[in-house]
């Protein structure tokens, strides 16, 4: 149970997370969300914001717990990332400044690059690298290119990092040792 | 069990010019023919113009001017939702001095669905809010516009003729301005197919004026058309770039192909409207004039009228074989109802869906009136109506349950469906006071006397059970 949460992290004590996780700095993970880390570690990178209910989940396909030993698949997301609140990721590699908006479901075997954008409800797991800047939205995941990156959430992000931790407790920080020490 | 709650469950028969089944809640009530009527039973007449989100009223003159689309609001081409205007701060050197940037406002327009952007296609930030947005012009307007004057003309000529020439066989004084002022909204200047446009006419200039001769080039037949581009079959298609067919017809004087020419549009307007009755003339809905009221002046809907059957529960249906089915129904009017119910003949011309054999109950039904205060009056007793307990299953307020049996006679996989006559009492509270009583102008108006309206229903109970 080796959670690694970077200095200037603001991780909720109500968030749930199992396994092997670490968290970049500036991140803030919301209470009641949950990252779970069941069939490999989760790296998060820095600036992310990782509203409620959201679910992020490094887990067996299917649900299904091998029986011989499979090796552990690192799932790593980039900087910059949004989930909104209640949506599921299981995607293996996430890049950068993408947004996976409210009741998403984006499956294991989609790469998302930079710049996407998941709509609300829609539900991705095709097999497939999602191109950059790509929205997907409507009830039928229609896409279409938008010609540049959504923005960070800079402002939000110093707004969630002053006014959380008057609220709610924080899980303790350990530096992300990546030297042998 | 709402799948048994939804509307096309139970559906009354409208005997209009067409036989209509619809269920009660989109059906009117026209009290002085005492009839249902439905939706192409009436004439529809437009009220006021008003857009859908800016909320925004407009006579009918002004919609017309502006092609029935709003002035500020614009619809994103990509997903047709309402785009809203964004701000942002970019730095932008100062008018006196060139050399220092002060941040300044800049609006673009965004999609909050689709997350188009107006930045997309290549417009330019405007610096003010709204009004600073633009429709592209389109190219062929100059065209268009001569066109039609022609065409005006040449109907204007073509009506004075028409009417010369009535004038001089019947020789009546009815004014020529008569067929000019009215337009298609009576009936008797519906548009018959092969007739010459008289609708334009009634836009053109005046009686006493000189009227210039205009014509027109024919459209000139090019002999070389424009060569396909050279890679035109071999160029990978880029999916994102083609615009859906929807998204091209939604903008039909330019149908871009390609996503990038794809310029938002001004949005359409909607309007409200008010339904006559063809054959008294009398309004059967008239809403409110602001856009912002969801009220009515008039409200004529049949469910405040008649009572309303619906459909409880129901058992497992077995191909002949007797099951008894649930039923409800519901008063909306204050005064009691008496209601009987009746199959329907074997030769009857109205029944042509039912597939099965029903058993109502003979006797007559009470229903209580609606009373809006009876929750809050506690003293009131309640009122003994002596049911047979074969018959009536419950009796709640204005809302009684009572049992129907049903014989399914085909084995299709088809619904069960059956019909019968409803036959209640109705008090015609806005009959006109008739003239004929005696007692002259000091008397009561006469009590609003019932008559028996009958109506056939039919309700679709669902399949047989395997």
């Amino acid at each position: 149970m080796s959670v690694k949460i970077a200095a200037g992290a603001v991780v909720c004590v109500e968030s749930e997370i199992r396994g092997d996780v670490t968290i970049g700095p500036r991140t803030v993970v919301h209470p009641k969300a949950r990252i779970i880390a069941e069939a490999g570690p989760i790296v998060i990178g820095e600036g992310n914001l990782i509203e409620e209910q959201a679910l992020i989940i490094n887990g067996y396909p299917e649900n299904i717990t091998p029986e011989s030993e499979v090796e552990p698949k690192t799932m790593t997301i980039g900087m910059n990332n949004v989930f909104e609140v209640g949506c599921v990721s299981q995607a293996l590699k996430i890049g950068d400044n993408n947004v996976i908006e409210s009741k998403a479901d984006v499956g294991r075997n989609v790469i998302l690059t930079s710049g996407c954008i998941i709509g609300a409800f829609c539900q991705v797991n095709t097999c497939e690298v999602i191109p950059e800047n790509t929205v997907i939205y409507g009830s039928g995941c229609m896409r279409r290119v938008q010609t540049e990156r959504p923005q960070p959430q800079t402002l939000q992000l110093d707004f969630l990092m002053k006014i959380l931790p008057n609220y709610h407790h924080l899980k303790k920080t350990v530096k992300a040792s990546h030297n042998a020490s | 069990m709402a799948s048994l709650l939804q509307p096309d469950r139970v559906v009354y028969l409208v005997r209009g010019e067409k036989k209509i089944r619809a269920p009660l809640s989109q059906l009117y009530f026209c009290r002085y023919c005492s009839e249902l009527r439905s939706l192409e039973c009436v004439s529809h007449e437009v009220d006021s113009h008003y857009c859908p989100s800016c909320l925004e009223n407009m006579p009918s003159a002004e919609a017309k001017l502006k092609k029935n689309r709003c002035a500020n609001c614009f619809d994103c081409p990509c997903c047709m939702h309402t785009l809203s205007t964004r701000a942002t701060n970019i730095p932008a050197p100062l008018p006196d001095d060139p050399t220092k940037t002060a941040m300044k406002k800049a609006y673009y327009l965004a999609c909050g669905f689709c997350r188009w952007t107006s930045r997309d296609v290549g417009m330019a930030d405007k610096s003010v809010a709204s009004g600073g947005w633009q429709e592209p012009e389109n190219p062929h307007t100059q065209r268009i516009n001569k066109l039609i004057e022609y065409y005006q003309q040449l109907a204007h000529r073509e009506k004075q003729d028409r009417d010369r020439k009535k004038m001089a066989r019947r020789r009546q004084c009815m004014p020529l301005a008569f067929s000019e002022k009215y337009g298609l909204g009576t009936r008797l200047q519906r548009q018959r197919p092969g007739a010459p446009i008289s609708s334009l006419s009634g836009l053109s200039l005046k009686e006493g004026e000189e009227q210039k001769d205009i014509t027109i080039e024919p459209a000139p037949a090019l002999d070389e058309v424009e060569p396909l581009p050279e890679d035109c079959y071999s160029r990978p298609i880029s999916l994102p770039e083609v615009t859906t067919l929807r998204q091209r017809l939604l903008q039909p004087d330019f149908q871009p192909a390609g996503a990038s020419q794809l310029h938002p549009r001004h949005k359409h307007l909607l309007m409200k409207r008010s339904l006559r009755c063809r054959k008294c003339e009398h309004n059967l809905s008239k809403p409110e004039f602001n856009p912002t009221s969801i009220k009515f002046k008039i409200q004529l809907v049949a469910v405040s009228y008649i009572p309303e059957v619906r459909i409880m529960s129901i058992p497992n249906l077995r191909n002949m074989k007797e099951s008894q089915v649930l039923l409800t129904l519901t008063n909306p009017v204050e005064n009691i109802t008496h209601v009987t119910l009746a199959p329907c003949e074997d030769d009857d011309p109205d029944d042509i869906n039912s597939t099965a054999k029903v058993v109502v109950p003979g006797k007559q039904l009470v229903l209580a009136g609606k009373d809006a205060a009876a929750e809050y009056d506690e003293l009131a007793e309640p009122q003994d109506f002596q049911d047979d307990p074969d018959v009536v299953a419950f009796r709640k307020s204005n809302k009684i349950g009572f049992f129907i049996k049903v014989i399914p006679q085909k084995e299709e996989d088809a619904d069960v469906t059956v019909s019968f006559k409803i036959r209640h009492d109705f008090r015609n509270l806005a009959a006109p006071v008739r003239p004929s009583e005696e007692g002259g102008a000091a008397a009561a108006p006469a009590p609003a006397e019932s008559i028996w309206l009958t109506h056939h229903v039919e309700l679709r109970l669902g399949p047989l059970a395997p």
